[in-house]
């Protein structure tokens, strides 16, 4: 069987990774541009198909094959839970998923039952339960940092880029628990019918990548 | 929303409910599957919708068990839904048969209960048609299973796409590892995890390494396959027994093409079974538009032993309720037109009706 010469669909994320994205893209001669509020674009080769979306929907996406492929963070894609083909991984994009808490608290002051406030709910307790450590976590969706400015919990687990926000609040990085990378994944059936495609714009982007 | 409300508006994830036309249209397609499966020479077979649950825990993968659904009955024995046909069949099979009943052809149409997350509700694995090969090893077996697998497809006029890999394989290759590492080298190559396959390869082998993670990632056609097994043998990299796994999956397509040249199948190595009670050849069909496997199988010669009655046996399950809406020729399954009898009196219009129904047609008082 040959693959179909359809274009891809592939879902990329809303915010900040996407100008990094259109731009690896473009070095590749693959333009894609979403104007006039349009979420969904071709680029001229007719080599994909592009939805816009939410950073944290991309996955549900992909997951039920609205899109074959997708453009994710780590942090995403661990906490939809779905299991995807991680294709590739991108140079731009990349943080950190660290514990802080207030200035001095050390892990030795790590209390029988900790409590954590975060938005990364699975990966938190998957972290701690996979260490034999209990852990009470309080769901957040933004603004992170003011739980324990504000006495709500402890401790915090968090994307940190620079750290600024956490000096700012008088907090610190008290571990790094993973490192966050930006990946090119697959619904793992669609690439099962489309891999020769895929695999070619996968070495595209690899050698733009290099 | 209210307890009593949510509980009278929803039903629990893993399972549904489907009704009259469309039920209807799902009775059609069994019929027609059970047709094609006795001109075969199988048997239908039923298996318990629960049983103890002990007796499969050592055959559950990880993932399986997180899915499945347990209660406990009023004597305190843990016990477990019917969540995939094979495992049950296997038990009640291994305890009723003789060796000289041997070999056995069955087949199923039944309800399997697995819990589903509420955001994977598209995975729609509620109702597993499938075929069971028992008491049969060898080549002749695999070919029979899987050009009935493709007869199944075509009769549903669902174009998939067979790719057919090998669980023999990966026990070759990931022997010496520990278990732990083992499950983990399975799900690196289910899911195509370069980086971690090789880190995993290379503990159990360092010269070997980059060679068996392109080769479990391979997916293509015979002549590729013949490529990469010539790479594996001139260098050493595959012993003996991994090269003979690779002339077999040559030596069963060689063989289809004869009888079935149409039949799309594809080599693809990253096949190495989702249950970890298959030993020799495995296979998943993916559809266009279907956002998973719609189907699944393969050989599994040492599962009904552990039941109490050795047995090799080979066999494939179709996510029927999946597939239903994909399925080509739609209107061959749908309901007759309805003729509604009308007549002065009751007397007349049964008479009528009776009339019309003796000449096939469906009628209605």
């Amino acid at each position: 069987m040959t693959s179909q010469p359809v274009p891809l669909t592939l879902a990329l994320p809303k915010g900040r990774l996407l100008p990094k994205v259109l731009e690896l893209f473009e070095s590749r001669g693959i333009a894609l541009s979403f104007e006039d509020r349009k979420l969904v674009s071709y680029d001229e080769g007719s080599l994909f198909q592009a939805f816009l979306v939410k950073n944290n929907d991309l996955p549900t996406y992909v997951n039920f094959g609205i899109a074959g492929l997708g453009i994710c963070g780590s942090d995403v894609l661990y906490e939809s839970g779905f299991r995807f083909f991680k294709l590739l991984t991108f140079p731009f994009g990349r943080t950190r998923m660290c514990l802080a808490g207030r200035k001095g608290y050390t892990p030795k002051d790590y209390p029988r039952h900790l409590s954590v406030a975060t938005k990364f709910t699975r990966f938190t307790q998957d972290y701690f339960h996979a260490r034999g450590i209990p852990v009470q976590i309080i769901r957040l969706e933004g603004s992170v940092e003011l739980a324990p400015v504000l006495g709500l919990a402890p401790l915090i687990v968090d994307l940190v880029e620079t750290g600024e926000t956490l000096r700012a609040n008088n907090l610190q990085i008290i571990e790094k628990l993973d490192d966050i990378e930006v990946h090119l994944i697959a619904n793992p059936s669609y690439y099962k019918l489309h891999y020769q495609s895929i695999n070619r714009i996968t070495e595209m982007l690899k050698e733009a990548r290099e | 929303m209210t307890g009593k409300r949510r509980t009278l508006l929803q039903i629990p994830q893993g399972t549904e409910a489907f009704y009259l036309e469309e039920a209807y249209r799902h009775r059609r397609i069994i019929a027609d599957l059970d047709r094609l499966y006795e001109s075969w020479g199988y048997l239908p077979v039923y298996t318990p919708i629960f049983d103890f649950f002990d007796n499969y825990r050592p055959l559950l993968s990880e993932h399986a068990l997180e899915n499945v659904y347990r209660l406990i009955d009023r004597e305190g024995d843990l016990l477990m839904l019917r969540s995939d046909i094979t495992l049950f069949l296997a038990r009640q099979m291994g305890l009723a048969l003789r060796e000289e009943d041997l070999p056995v052809r069955v087949y199923y149409s039944d309800v399997i209960l697995r819990h589903q997350d509420r955001e994977d509700i598209s995975r729609n694995e509620f109702f597993q048609s499938g075929v069971e090969l028992i008491g049969k090893k060898g080549k002749d077996a695999d070919i029979e299973i899987l050009l009935l697998l493709a007869r199944t497809l075509e009769l549903l006029d669902l174009p998939g796409s067979i790719h057919l890999g090998t669980r023999a394989l990966f026990e070759i290759c990931s022997s010496g590892l520990p278990a732990a590492q083992h499950a983990k080298l399975g799900e690196a190559i289910a899911t195509r995890d370069e980086s971690r396959m090789l880190s995993l390869f290379q503990e159990r082998d360092g010269v070997s390494a980059d060679y068996l993670t392109r080769l479990f990632k391979f997916i293509g056609t015979r002549q590729e396959l013949h490529e990469i097994y010539l790479e594996g043998k001139r260098n050493s990299y595959l012993s003996e027994a991994g090269q003979r796994e690779l002339k077999y999956l040559n030596v069963l397509l060689d063989a289809i093409s004869k009888v079935a040249p149409e039949t799309a199948f594809r080599i693809d190595l990253s096949e190495v079974g989702a249950q970890p009670y298959y030993t020799g050849i495995v296979f998943q069909v993916y559809l266009s538009g279907q956002d998973a496997a719609i189907a699944s199988g393969g050989r599994y010669d040492r599962l009904l032993e552990s039941f109490g009655s050795p047995a090799p046996s080979v066999g494939f399950s179709l996510l029927l309720r999946k597939v239903e809406p994909a399925i080509g020729n739609h209107e061959r399954y749908a309901r007759a037109k309805v003729e509604h009898v009308t007549a002065p009196t009751f007397e007349e219009a049964f008479r009528e009706a009776e009339r019309l129904r003796k000449s096939g047609k469906i009628a209605v008082l």
